[in-house]
């Protein structure tokens, strides 16, 4: 993941929201590629999470080391979610960060691996479009 | 043979009923509304919610709650459901008794009988000083004595709506265009 702005001088970005969509994401898709797709679904290119929550099978979030922090389920509630979703060279990428509750309700967070987080049961997401002045 | 061998493979879970080939149901619209929302103290969270909300209009939407104590909180956990009848079932409620509510999400719709409905997920304190997360039940939270500020991003070209999901058994939140909203009211 490059964390360095693209380039110099370009740590602010101007732009406004645009059209909001939810969405329901059913069981066994994953969290990260599922908000991608919806915003493949819908033609937004980029895009904030203004509200989500649902539960995953088990959660996958990176740990301070760059490891997987693996929290079985099922299910794992997802309590709390930021991102946004971002397109570059044809493909669109979402960021996502948030905390988790296991089955005991303990919490755990960090950014979501894509490809480790299938949904369990339902997830609700909604986003707002967001349109960089050009 | 595996060379990852800490690598956890994201698992597939078989649910109940007939598999849906539709996995991403979406509506947009052009904008969204946005309101701030100030939770009432003493009010329950499913009505310090529905009831302001109601007043300007809003029947579905989705909010982010910024943080605040409640005077009361019960949550529920989902551990797997022992009957098979779903993949996953709630927990009896937990009483954490006075909280802090660290942040937290929650959607407005409707339920399966036209009631206003909240389905809120947060991660919490205990009045044990314990950190938590889970299904908050929005009728057995009571705000505590200072208002709690939420952003609400309000949905006007669709409807959210609780609707039974064959495929996990369940009743679930889901969105309708609003023409579909009035057929079924016809």
């Amino acid at each position: 993941m490059n964390l360095m702005p693209d380039q110099p001088g370009s740590v602010v970005e101007k732009g406004r929201m645009g059209r909001v969509a939810y969405a329901r994401i059913a069981p066994n898709e994953d969290l990260v590629r599922g908000i991608e797709k919806l915003c493949l679904a819908e033609g937004f290119e980029n895009a904030f999470v203004r509200g989500a929550l649902g539960s995953l099978v088990d959660a996958c979030v990176l740990a301070n080391d760059g490891t997987e922090i693996h929290v079985s389920g099922p299910a794992v509630e997802i309590v709390s979610l930021a991102g946004e979703v971002r397109s570059k060279d044809g493909s669109v990428e979402a960021s996502l960060s948030g905390v988790v509750a296991d089955p005991s309700g303990i919490i755990h967070g960090g950014p979501f691996v894509s490809g480790g987080n299938p949904i369990c049961m339902t997830f609700e997401v909604t986003l707002e479009e967001w349109l960089p002045e050009a | 043979m595996n060379k990852f061998p800490s690598r956890h493979r994201a698992r597939s879970m078989r649910h109940p009923g007939r598999f849906n080939p539709v996995r991403i149901q979406s509506e947009s619209d052009l904008e969204g509304r946005h309101f701030r929302l100030l939770l009432t103290p003493g009010q329950s969270l499913r009505d310090a919610i529905v009831e302001p909300l109601r007043a300007v209009g809003v029947t579905s939407a989705s909010t982010t709650i910024l943080g605040g104590f409640f005077s009361q909180l019960s949550y529920c956990v989902a551990p797997p459901d022992p009957s098979g009848q779903a993949v996953i079932a709630y927990s009896a409620p937990i009483d954490a008794g006075p909280t802090c509510m660290i942040f937290g999400n929650a959607t407005l719709g409707l339920s399966s009988e036209g009631d206003p409905l909240v389905h809120c997920h947060a991660a919490i304190r205990t009045s044990g000083g314990e950190y938590r997360g889970g299904h908050i039940l929005p009728d057995r939270s009571i705000i505590g004595p200072t208002p709690i500020p939420v952003l609400v991003t309000a949905f006007e070209g669709f409807s959210l709506r609780q609707s039974f999901d064959p495929e996990t058994n369940i009743p679930l939140l889901q969105p309708f265009r609003e023409d579909a909203r009035n057929e079924s009211h016809a």
